[in-house]
C-alpha cells in the first residue's frame, strides 16, 4: 500500500523538515508541502487541502496549539500529527484533548517514527 | 533582625540595636552607661511583655534578657521570640542574679545563646556581646552565600535544561538522516562511506543519550521529578527491558536471564521512571561485564518490599569509588569492557527516581567477581 496523498509538514527548522520529509516519503509518493510558520501553514492549508498535517509543538510566533485549533476551525475532519522532542505530557495533552490524531517524538529512533506514522496513515486516510 | 535576602553588606557592630529587658531602673542605667560608649543603640524594656512588643517595633540584633521579671518571665519571653521569629529571633543573653547551673541549663533550654552573671562586670560583658554579634553577622553573611548558590544553581539547571532541549532536535535529525544516507536512501555507499556514516551515526546517538540524561537530571534537580503512580507488574516491565537490552547484549556475546520466580504482585510505581531504571541498571551489567558474561536478574518480595537485583559479572565496585557511585557524575575507575560510553549520571538518576518511590538502591560485591545491584521498593 502505497500513500499518494497530500502531506503538510510545518517545522521551523530545516533539519527536521527536511528528515521528517525522508520519513514521510516512505509512505509511498506522497506530495509534501512545507511551512516554516503557522501564518504560512494556514493559508497553505486552505490552498492545498492536505490530506495529513505533521505539525511541529514548539514553533517561534504562532505555537503548535494555536495552529491545531486554527486547522481543525478551518476543518474538523483534519488528520494532525503532532510533532514534539520531549515528553512534554501536558503539551500533548492538550494537543490531543483538542483534536489532534496523534503526536510522534522526532528524537525516538526512526523505525519508531515511522511505525506510528504508517500506522496513523493507515487508520484515518483512504488509499487510493 | 537581619534580612538575609538582600545582597547588602550587614551593619558593622556599632550602631546596632540592643534591647534590654529589666524591671530594675537601676541595672538598665548601669547597662546603659557600659553599651552606649560602644556605638549600641538601647532599647529599654521593663517587662517581657512589653519587650516583646518593641521587639517588633525595633527588631533588635541582640537581646539581653532579665529572668526574674513582672508577668512572664525572660525564659519565656526567650521562648516565645524564638516562636514568633525562628531562627531569625536575635540571640539572647540573659542576666542571671546566680550563675547556679540549674538557671543557666534552663535559659540555654529556652533558646538562650548565653547568658551574664550580676553583678555585671562591664568588659566582659561588653566582650560577650561584641562576640555574639559578630557570630550573628557571620551567619547572616553564610546565609546570603548559601541564597546566592542555590539562586546560581537554579540558573544553571535552567540552562542546562534549555541547552540540552535545543540541541536534541538537531541531534535526532542528524542521527536520522545519517540512517538514510547508511540504508542507500539517496543512492548507494562504498563500504569507506558506509564507516564513516557510521560513525557519524554512533556519535550523535551517544550524545542523544548524554543530553537525555542531562536533562533528566536538569529536571530533577529542578524539584521537576514527578513520579505518577499506577498499578504496575515489575515482572512485565523488567522481561520487555532484557527483551531489548539483549540485543544489545549479543553484540558482546553476553546474556542477560531472568530467574524465574513466584509473580509478585502489582504495585504503584512510575512504570516509565521504574523503565528507567531496569534500563540502566541492565545496560551498566552489560557494559561493565566481560564479553560472553551471563548477568542474571531477579524479581522478589521480600518483607513487603518489591525487589529487583541484577547480578553481573564485571570487577566490582573498588572500595575507594563506592562514594562516588549514585553521585551525579561520579564515575568510577572501572571501565567499560567494550569502550562503550558513560556520562556517570544514569546511577545518580536511577537512584533519585528510586527514591523518589520512597525506595533504596544499593550496590554490593560478590565475593568472587561480579557485583549486585540491588533496588528496593516498599509498598
Amino acid at each position: 500500500m502505497a500513500f499518494t496523498g497530500k502531506i503538510l509538514l510545518i517545522d521551523d527548522e530545516p533539519h527536521v523538515r527536511k528528515y521528517v520529509g525522508l520519513l514521510a516519503r516512505g509512505l509511498g509518493t506522497p506530495v509534501i508541502i512545507e511551512a516554516d510558520n503557522g501564518e504560512k501553514a494556514l493559508a497553505l492549508y486552505e490552498q492545498e487541502s492536505p490530506d495529513l498535517v505533521l505539525l511541529d509543538v514548539n514553533l517561534p510566533g504562532m505555537d503548535g496549539l494555536q495552529i491545531l485549533a486554527a486547522i481543525l476551525a478551518l476543518d474538523p475532519d483534519a488528520v494532525v500529527i503532532m510533532l514534539t522532542s520531549l515528553a512534554n505530557r501536558q503539551t500533548i495533552e492538550e494537543c490531543l484533548r483538542l483534536g489532534a490524531t496523534s503526536y510522534i517524538r522526532k528524537d525516538t529512533p526512526k523505525e519508531v517514527v515511522f511505525a506510528e506514522l504508517s500506522a496513523v496513515v493507515a487508520e484515518n486516510l483512504k488509499y487510493n | 533582625m537581619v534580612n538575609t535576602t538582600e545582597s547588602a553588606p550587614p551593619a558593622p557592630p556599632k550602631g546596632r540595636k540592643i534591647l534590654v529587658v529589666d524591671d530594675e531602673r537601676l541595672n538598665q542605667r548601669i547597662l546603659g552607661a557600659i553599651l552606649r560608649p560602644e556605638g549600641y543603640e538601647i532599647i529599654e524594656a521593663d517587662s517581657a511583655e512589653k519587650a516583646l512588643e518593641l521587639y517588633a517595633v525595633h527588631t533588635p540584633d541582640l537581646v539581653l534578657m532579665d529572668v526574674l521579671l513582672p508577668g512572664i518571665n525572660g525564659f519565656a519571653a526567650c521562648r516565645e521570640l524564638r516562636n514568633r521569629y525562628g531562627n531569625n529571633a536575635a540571640p539572647v543573653i540573659f542576666i542571671t542574679a546566680k550563675s547556679d547551673s540549674e538557671d543557666v541549663v534552663e535559659g540555654l533550654a529556652a533558646g538562650g545563646i548565653d547568658y551574664l552573671p550580676k553583678p555585671i562586670r562591664p568588659k566582659e560583658a561588653v566582650a560577650r556581646i561584641r562576640t555574639h554579634l559578630q557570630i550573628r553577622r557571620l551567619l547572616a553573611e553564610q546565609q546570603l552565600l548559601v541564597d546566592q548558590l542555590s539562586k546560581a544553581n537554579a540558573a544553571k539547571n535552567r540552562f542546562l535544561g534549555m541547552a540540552a532541549h535545543d540541541l536534541r532536535n538537531p541531534l535526532a535529525s542528524i542521527r536520522g538522516l545519517a540512517e538514510f544516507l547508511r540504508d542507500g536512501v539517496v543512492g548507494p555507499m562504498t563500504p569507506d562511506q558506509v564507516d564513516l556514516i557510521n560513525t557519524i551515526h554512533s556519535a550523535s546517538q551517544e550524545m542523544l543519550l548524554m543530553v537525555d540524561e542531562l536533562l533528566d537530571v536538569a529536571a530533577i534537580e529542578a524539584g521537576e521529578l514527578k513520579i505518577s503512580p499506577e498499578a504496575t507488574d515489575l515482572v512485565e516491565i523488567v522481561t520487555k527491558s532484557i527483551y531489548l537490552a539483549n540485543i544489545e547484549a549479543a553484540k558482546k556475546q553476553t546474556k542477560i536471564i531472568l530467574t524465574p520466580s513466584e509473580r509478585p504482585p502489582q504495585r504503584r510505581l512510575d512504570p516509565n521512571k521504574i523503565r528507567q531504571v531496569v534500563d540502566n541498571l541492565l545496560s551498566n551489567a552489560v557494559k561493565y561485564s566481560p564479553p560472553g558474561s551471563t548477568i542474571n536478574v531477579e524479581v522478589s518480595f521480600q518483607k513487603g518490599s518489591l525487589v529487583f537485583a541484577v547480578r553481573d559479572q564485571g570487577p566490582g565496585i573498588p572500595e575507594s569509588d563506592r562514594h562516588k557511585l549514585f553521585k551525579d557524575f561520579g564515575r568510577t575507575s572501572v571501565r567499560p569492557t567494550a569502550g562503550e560510553k558513560s556520562t556517570g549520571l544514569g546511577l545518580a538518576i536511577c537512584r533519585k527516581i528510586v527514591e523518589a518511590h520512597n525506595g533504596t538502591i544499593t550496590a554490593e560485591n560478590q565475593p568472587e567477581r561480579g557485583c549486585i545491584f540491588r533496588v528496593s521498593l516498599p509498598s
